[in-house]
């Protein structure tokens, strides 16, 4: 899907839903529209386009401008079209001499204090300006330059991506409004009035302000005064592609804006149903990583870690990898190797992986990043609703009147989602946030929570319980949904469970450290403010019971009948952009795609005949199985595709450990991560930009990748795991990742309707996508529950062994922030890095006082594994006793200091609570500086690579 | 036996058993504690759990004990 670039278009109001239709005709073309629809958007749609310039359709209509007049048949005056609803029978002219005349007066005005050097402008050829001063046919400005004008105002380029450019600006406050509605951030005002009114970011410039760089104002900006840097420097682009970021589980859709391989500009797809339109700093902007000089481009091999590096030909590194794991499995039997897959990359891609060890290694030691993050979601929701996965759409809000947020941050990690939540909010719908830590939904502009629990760390499942005991105790369940939707012996067995009074929020009071009133207050407020849905994130998942806290979720929203329909349910937010995706396709050790059991017969049967080979009925290992295993030197070759487990596992010296003691290493990766530096054959990966495929976001919702540019590479990472299947014997016959898909599609029941053509066709598809559902499921279980029955499951709050004790007196707690992604691999590869240098650690005065610490300090952090140091910043989002870091730096550690304690079903890590102490001291750690000087060597011998003649 | 998986092993497994209501229903969180081990832990890993408490299981929680003593008598009961 190749576009000439020509900009979306607008249809000047947004769209009304509405099943009353009226009739009318504009300019002698009759049509219907919903009603409540705008004159201005039915003349849109009828093909007839009416001047304007503070309307565009992702934004309420202001009515300011006065150029969008029309004449109405019966009716006096000018009305504006924008603000203007039609009705049964109007007949409205759009083009009349008086109209013309008006207009042209308007539009003069504008003009006469607005510069006249179009042919210079960066966005000469795309400004609504320029075409609107075409379109009324303005020929002349009689007022000249002479009078009080604005254009010798400065520029504020304090933003790295975007410039303000006030000599343009024409106060039609479209970007005023794009803070507030899109983004709902508040950032932007107009000061003054009449001639002196302006935009202004609260009176400092936008870097300082609290702009958090979505760029929805410089998109609805209709002149240049808001533009992108990259516009300024390269021009407008040339044709588009529509793709899907790469970065989160929002999985916003995006034209990527090109000129022949050059991405110019990354503009939130309108059409896009995840984010319609909106977007955020990270997709919109952070796109330069896949040019980064880092970047490493030839396939690379060495026989020993302290050697420098040789570049070599794709064949040449493949076949050295084939023949060690062929020699590691002959020597020390099949189950000796593995791999791990990434949730960054596509489905096809990660699909190829867990084929590779299933069909080619002989066993099914495969597992993938979700292991650390969302794993107890598949073992949760599996167990009591009977699917892994999420069971809404992100539209479903709309619909919301109660939401719980519970260990999610949705403004910062899943901002596009974060701002259509406070679109809700604003409009009444009701908020509850269950969250050790202040997150910015407590009390954002035009938002305050009903009720904030601050949760101990560790003490979710508490908190859950002690919910579903008021429900249940004062008669607020819905008795006829659990009768006939849940199976009724487990329920019979969780009633007797929860009702028992050491449930009660008073009497649990000491574990989760919320006071009993407030929590029967809010579990009143969701089982009876109308439809209640729950977010949560990995505040959740990461967790000795994360899996139990998922159960309980699950629970609560059957408890309440908050299932099955618009405006409920149950919805992780997940992570990184594909984490759904991967663990749909398989990559989890003990299932094959669709999420069946390695131990089913059938299931492998079906497999077998496909792939010709005879399949494991026995789970494999899973990452900590793998490392611990690598210790023990049972475990000797990995293969590790775009996952940076150095940086992102926990206990990260247990995991250097591990690493050091592989024969070989076969790192597949776009940058030399923490990773990459034990490993022994480098596969240089592709970004988002260079390949075809698929990734499925948080609402399951399957969208098409597009390639944009030639992998730098000269391979996919498609590519490069049918080569290196090719060498180690397996075949892998696909040409295209489409085929990839019709396999897939093939041998997975949820995903049978799936194609790339029916992809192109609808833009995206939720699945299930099968016989019964041929263009996807929107909303899950709503008949009946996918497992037959919904299942209560007995939820016992079992307290972490981290616990705070005299030696390790702090919970630490980790998160992330908005500007950064992840491990930072490819955000601290851009100017993000402006909003977030460093992590820091974040502390209640109260602890810092006791310690002596201030604000910028160096802090140590010790757990029973390990230090790191990292500076100090005071906070009161946090409270006493807990300190909370992000992990977005390696040289930062917060890894270091985690353990191996984990989800008791899933082993997913428990990153949300460590045991630590807080010390004030003068430099890095020992482990700091031993990782510099390891980073720094192993840079050197990258260097010192040489080329394989 | 090896030091870092055994440990590890044996956490898990407890941590598993207290999960499923070990302090409730010792049968009960005995035989499903089987089954998620049967479910997610590879071959090697359940015969290292089980070796170990051949040799003496300790550190092993009641209902990890009883299952893995439950499996061995299945075992006898195969072979004699
Ligand atoms: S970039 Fe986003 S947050 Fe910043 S001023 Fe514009 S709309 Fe507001
Ligand atoms: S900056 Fe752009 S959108 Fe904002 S008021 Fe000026 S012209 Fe309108
Ligand atoms: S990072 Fe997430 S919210 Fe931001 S643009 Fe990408 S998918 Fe959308
Ligand atoms: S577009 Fe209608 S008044 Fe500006």
């Amino acid at each position: 899907m190749l576009h000439y670039y020509e900009p979306e278009q607008d249809y000047g109001t947004p769209p009304v839903e509405s099943s009353e239709s009226v009739s009318l005709s504009i300019d002698g073309v009759t049509l219907a529209v919903p009603a409540g629809t705008s004159v201005m958007r039915a003349a849109a749609l009828a093909g007839i386009k009416v001047p304007r310039l503070c309307a565009t359709d992702s934004l309420e209509a202001f009515g300011s401008c006065r150029l969008c007049l029309v004449e109405i048949d019966g009716r006096k005056g000018y009305p504006a079209s924008c603000t203007t609803p039609v009705e049964d029978g109007m007949a409205v002219r759009t083009q009349t001499p008086e109209l013309a005349k008006l207009r042209r007066g308007v539009m003069e005005l504008y003009i006469s204090d607005h510069p006249l050097d179009c042919l210079t402008c960066p966005t000469n050829g795309d400004c609504e300006l320029q075409d609107t001063a075409g379109e009324v046919g303005l020929r002349e400005v009689r007022y000249g330059f002479d009078g009080a004008n604005h254009l010798a105002a400065e520029k504020d380029q304090s933003n790295p991506y975007f410039t303000f450019d006030p000599a343009k600006c024409i106060v039609c406050s479209r970007c005023v409004r794009a803070c507030e509605e899109t983004q709902g951030t508040f950032a932007l005002t107009i000061e003054g009035r009449g001639f002196d009114s302006r935009v202004s970011a609260g009176g400092v410039d936008f870097l300082d302000s609290e702009c958090v760089s979505c760029g929805a104002c410089v998109s609805a900006c209709p002149t240049a005064t808001l533009t992108e840097n990259s516009i300024i420097e390269q021009g407008i682009p040339e044709h588009s592609v529509i793709t899907t970021c790469a970065y989160c589980g929002v999985g916003c859709g995006f034209r990527a804006e090109v000129k022949g391989e050059q991405v110019v500009r990354m503009t939130p797809w309108k059409a896009g149903k995840a984010n319609e339109g909106h977007a955020c700093v990270k997709g919109r902007f952070a796109f330069g990583y896949a040019t980064h000089p880092d970047r490493i481009t030839a396939p690379m091999i060495r026989e020993h870690i302290d050697e420098p590096w040789r570049r070599v030909s794709w064949d040449e590194a493949v076949n050295f990898a084939a023949d060690k794991f062929r020699a590691i499995q002959a020597k020390y039997g099949r189950n000796s190797i593995g791999a791990i897959s990434s949730s960054r990359c596509t489905n096809e891609e990660v699909y190829l992986v867990q084929k590779l060890v299933r069909a080619g290694f002989g066993n099914n030691n495969v597992d993938t990043c979700a292991r650390v993050c969302h794993s107890p979601t598949g073992f949760g929701l599996k167990t009591t609703l009977g699917e892994s996965a999420g069971t809404q759409a992100f539209a479903s809000v709309e619909k919301t009147d109660v939401a719980i947020i519970m260990g999610a941050n949705p403004t910062e990690a899943h901002p596009v989602f974060g701002s259509r939540l406070k679109q809700r909010l604003r409009q009444g719908a009701r908020l509850i946030v269950i969250d050790p830590r202040r997150i910015e939904l407590v009390n954002a502009p035009h938002i305050r929570a009903d009720y904030h629990l601050p949760v101990n760390p560790g003490a979710n499942v508490a908190v859950l319980n002690a919910m579903a005991h008021v429900i249940l105790t004062e008669n607020l369940h819905d008795v006829e949904f659990i009768e006939s939707r849940c199976e009724k012996t487990p329920f019979e067995e969780w009633k007797a469970f929860i009702a028992d009074p050491a449930q009660s929020p008073e009497a649990l009071q000491q574990a989760t450290g919320v006071d009993p009133v407030l929590l029967r207050e809010a579990a009143r407020l969701y089982a009876t403010a109308g439809n209640g849905a729950i977010y949560y994130g990995l505040g959740v998942t990461e967790h000795s019971q994360g899996s139990t806290a998922v159960m309980g979720i699950a629970n609560l929203a059957m408890l309440t009948g908050n299932l099955g329909r618009e405006g409920v349910g149950v919805n992780p937010m997940r992570g990184q952009n594909n984490v759904q995706g991967s663990c749909d396709m398989g990559s989890f050790p003990h299932e094959l795609p669709g999420y069946r059991h390695v131990s089913d017969a059938a299931t492998r049967a079906l497999f077998e005949s496909a792939w010709q080979v005879e399949l494991d009925p026995e789970p494999g290992m899973r990452i900590p199985n793998m490392f611990d295993a690598a210790v023990d030197g049972e475990f000797r070759g990995l293969y590790c595709q775009g996952e940076d487990v150095a940086q992102s596992d926990p206990n990260t010296q247990h995991i250097e450990a591990a690493l050091g003691a592989l024969d070989c290493l076969v790192v597949q990766d776009i940058f030399l991560n923490e990773t990459a530096k034990f490993a022994h054959v480098f596969l240089p990966g592709a970004s988002f930009l260079e390949k075809d495929g698929t990734f499925i976001n948080a609402e399951r919702r399957i969208s098409r990748v597009r390639k944009v540019m030639t992998p730098l590479a000269g391979k996919a990472d498609w590519e490069a795991t049918i080569a290196f299947a090719r060498a180690l014997g397996c075949a892998m016959d696909y040409g295209h990742p489409a085929e990839i898909m019709d396999e897939i599609a093939r041998l997975t029941p949820t995903f049978e309707g799936v194609s790339y053509a029916l992809l192109d066709e609808l833009g995206s598809i939720q699945w299930p996508c099968n016989e019964r559902a041929p263009r996807g499921t929107p909303t899950m279980h709503v008949n009946a529950f996918v497992r037959g029955e919904g299942y209560f499951a007995v939820t016992e709050y079992v307290p972490t062994d981290e616990r705070a004790n005299r030696r390790f007196p702090l919970l630490l707690t980790t998160g992330r922030i908005l500007s950064q992604y992840n491990v930072g691999a490819q955000t601290r590869r851009t100017p993000n890095s402006t909003w977030h240098e460093q992590d820091v650690l974040e502390i209640h005065h109260h602890d810092a006082q006791e310690r002596g610490i201030n604000d910028g300090d160096w802090v140590g952090i010790q757990s029973r594994v390990g230090t790191t140091v990292l500076r100090a910043k005071i906070s009161d989002r946090v409270r006493p006793g807990v300190i909370y870091t992000t992990f977005h730096h390696p040289v930062s550690g917060a890894n270091v200091v985690t353990t191996d304690s984990s989800d008791w079903a899933t082993n997913c890590p428990e990153y949300k609570v460590t045991a630590v102490q807080a010390t004030r001291v003068s430099e890095p750690s020992a482990w700091q500086a031993r990782q510099q000087q390891f980073d720094q060597r192993q840079r050197q011998l990258l260097v010192e690579a040489t080329m394989d003649a | 036996m090896t030091g870092q998986q055994i440990d590890h092993l044996v956490t898990m497994a407890n941590q598993i058993a207290l999960n499923f209501g070990e302090q409730r229903n010792l049968n009960e969180a005995a035989r499903r504690t089987a089954e998620h081990l049967q479910k997610f832990w590879t071959p090697a890993m359940r015969q290292q759990l089980a070796a170990y408490a051949q040799a003496g299981g300790d550190g092993l929680s009641p209902a990890v004990s009883l299952l893995l003593e439950q499996q061995r008598s299945h075992e006898r009961s195969i072979h004699s």
